[in-house]
């Protein structure tokens, strides 16, 4: 079974490492991932798009196909409105409410969950960087795409292990947060 | 055992560089080529190599140009306006005999063009970077263990014909980040090629001095054997010559030594030009190389989902191009082949060369965006 996620932000947002983080742990758990991101030339503030494929079985075409996607999370309205046409009707779209604005029409023809996810990192957490970890543990808990401990450990092996706690932290709010915007 | 690793073709080709026997890296960062260059930061120190961030484009291959002179395997990578600023260097590693790999990861071009974005558009520019004649070798990687697998096999090239050898790489395949299935280490190492070294009396030692079709014998230099390395043509000791007969052997052997054997041996080695995918019982051909044939596998499976029955032949070694198995699909499929590519059809125009039609189809596409295999699909149907 396939599974397409796309998250999009602007370059700097760090959307780019949860991609990699969720590919490799497919690939431990003996699966196929890949990560491609598509960015502009802005060093900060461009569009940016990162596809996430992963598929028990082997993979080649590295991008998302439009309108096949089943989730995107996006944390920055230029690349939201740019790329929300690639996720299929009735798929998951969760945004950070501060940053995007979704149409009326968007709302009827996806599911749209808005969770605050770069105010969490920053207040909650207590560091803005861990907003793509925050976004991880939306992502899964919401696709159910990766075992939870596996995805933890590749996450952690990623990042130095002074921020692990931090981290962690930010995996469990962005959990809690994702059950409470399904209302489980 | 083969080995399994998770990573980006740009890191898998300066890794591969490295168990190639690669000792010297130098070049100037440059998206999207960059993270080749970081690797060899990296790597080259703890195998006793030397990696040297140059001042510019220009600068990363003469340093490179000069390392493999004095013996050791370099490489250099960049992205297409850095093989513009090479474009010199480059020729005199080619009237020299300098082996050389080049990595350019393509983006979008001319000149700055699109930094970012997926480009196939420098092929032409690897087979002819510089003026004059020579013949270029140039592998593309079409997967992310290609990207290793294909920089060891550019290594081996180089040396075996004395010359620099283009690895192309793309933004997409650069970049994108995965698990490559890599050969053993065992494996690599039992394949490597080192260049001829002439172990005579150093009076007799003439590095040019090479039947026609065979590539000079340049030993490392400091070794007690003289040399002069010049972009001018050269007589057998590497001096200057205007001599007509000796300009004209210069030229027929610089072009013959890779064009001739390429076409008597059919081949440059034993490894494969091309991959053939779902030919046998095929009524639609694509040509499709590089990243671009990624969609072109999915495009294949749709298609045959749908009771299409199409095949892909991807060409892995670009120049020379794989003439005799062009010249097979253009007989045997007619018009019902599709050549995609993400330029204004430079490949195209060389199987327009070789299979002298051009009632074939094309998919091109330039502006700095992958071909989704939905395009593929939908092209075909129209040409069925």
């Amino acid at each position: 079974m396939r599974h397409t996620l796309r998250f999009t932000g602007v370059g700097g947002q760090g959307v780019l490492l949860a991609g990699e983080i969720m590919a490799a742990c497919k690939i431990k758990n003996g699966g196929y991932g890949l990560k491609t991101a598509t960015y502009t030339s802005q060093v900060r503030g461009g569009a940016t798009v990162v596809d996430i494929t992963l598929d028990d079985d082997e993979i080649r075409y590295p991008y998302a196909n439009e309108g096949e996607i089943d989730f995107m999370l996006s944390v920055a309205d230029v690349s939201y409105q740019q790329f929300k046409n690639g996720v299929k009707p009735g798929g998951i779209i969760v945004v950070d409410p501060n940053l995007v604005t979704p149409t009326d029409e968007d709302r009827k023809k996806w599911t749209i969950y808005e969770i605050p996810i770069i105010t969490i990192a920053k207040e909650e957490v207590g560091n803005v960087i861990t907003q793509s970890v925050v976004a991880l543990a939306i992502t899964n808990t919401m696709t159910n795409v990766l075992p939870e401990e596996s995805l933890i450990e590749t996450m952690l092996s990623k990042v130095p292990p002074k921020v692990h706690a931090a981290n962690r932290k930010a995996y469990e709010l962005g959990k809690k947060y994702a059950l409470e915007a399904m209302g489980k | 055992m083969a080995r399994e690793v998770i990573s980006t073709g740009n890191e898998l080709s300066s890794m591969a560089a490295i168990d190639a026997g690669a000792r010297f890296f130098s070049g100037y960062p440059i998206t999207p080529s960059s993270e080749v260059m970081h690797v060899a930061s990296d790597l080259m120190p703890k195998v006793g190599g030397k990696f040297i961030q140059m001042e510019d484009e220009i600068a990363g291959i003469c340093a490179a140009i000069g390392a493999s002179a004095s013996g050791v395997k370099s490489y250099t990578a960049t992205s297409g306006p850095g093989i513009s600023l090479k474009a010199e260097q480059i020729g005199l590693a080619f009237i020299a005999e300098i082996p050389l790999v080049i990595v350019n990861v393509m983006r979008g071009g001319p000149s700055t063009g699109l930094p970012t974005r997926v480009s196939q558009a420098d092929i032409g520019q690897a087979q002819y970077p510089t003026h004059g004649d020579y013949a270029s070798i140039t592998l593309c990687a079409g997967s992310l263990s290609e990207c290793y697998t294909e920089t060891v096999r550019g290594f081996n090239l180089a040396e075996k014909y004395m010359t620099p050898v283009f690895v192309l790489l793309d933004e997409t395949i650069g970049h994108m980040h995965g698990k490559a299935i890599l050969p053993d280490l065992e494996e690599i190492e039992a394949s490597i090629v080192n260049r001829e070294v002439f172990e005579g009396d150093p009076a007799d030692y003439k590095p040019y001095d090479v039947p026609m079709n065979k590539p000079a014998v340049l030993n490392p230099m400091f070794q007690g054997y003289k040399y002069h390395v010049t972009g001018l043509h050269h007589g057998a000791e590497g001096f200057p010559t205007e001599d007509a007969e000796q300009c004209e052997f210069n030229i027929e052997r610089l072009v013959g030594k890779i064009n001739t054997i390429h076409l008597e041996n059919g081949g440059l080695d034993d490894l494969p030009d091309y991959e053939e995918v779902d030919l046998d019982d095929a009524e639609v051909c694509i040509i499709a190389y590089g990243s671009i044939a990624l969609g072109a596998y999915e495009a294949v499976k749709k298609l045959r989902s749908e009771g299409i029955k199409a095949g892909l032949l991807r060409p892995i070694m670009l120049w020379p191009s794989p003439v005799k198995k062009l010249e097979e699909i253009g007989e045997r499929f007619k018009d019902k082949i599709l050549v995609t590519e993400l330029n204004m059809g430079q490949y195209s125009k060389e199987v327009e060369r070789v299979i002298k039609r051009n009632d074939f189809t094309t998919l091109l596409k330039a502006n700095g965006r992958p071909i989704a295999p939905a395009e593929m699909v939908a092209k075909v149907k129209e040409m069925m």
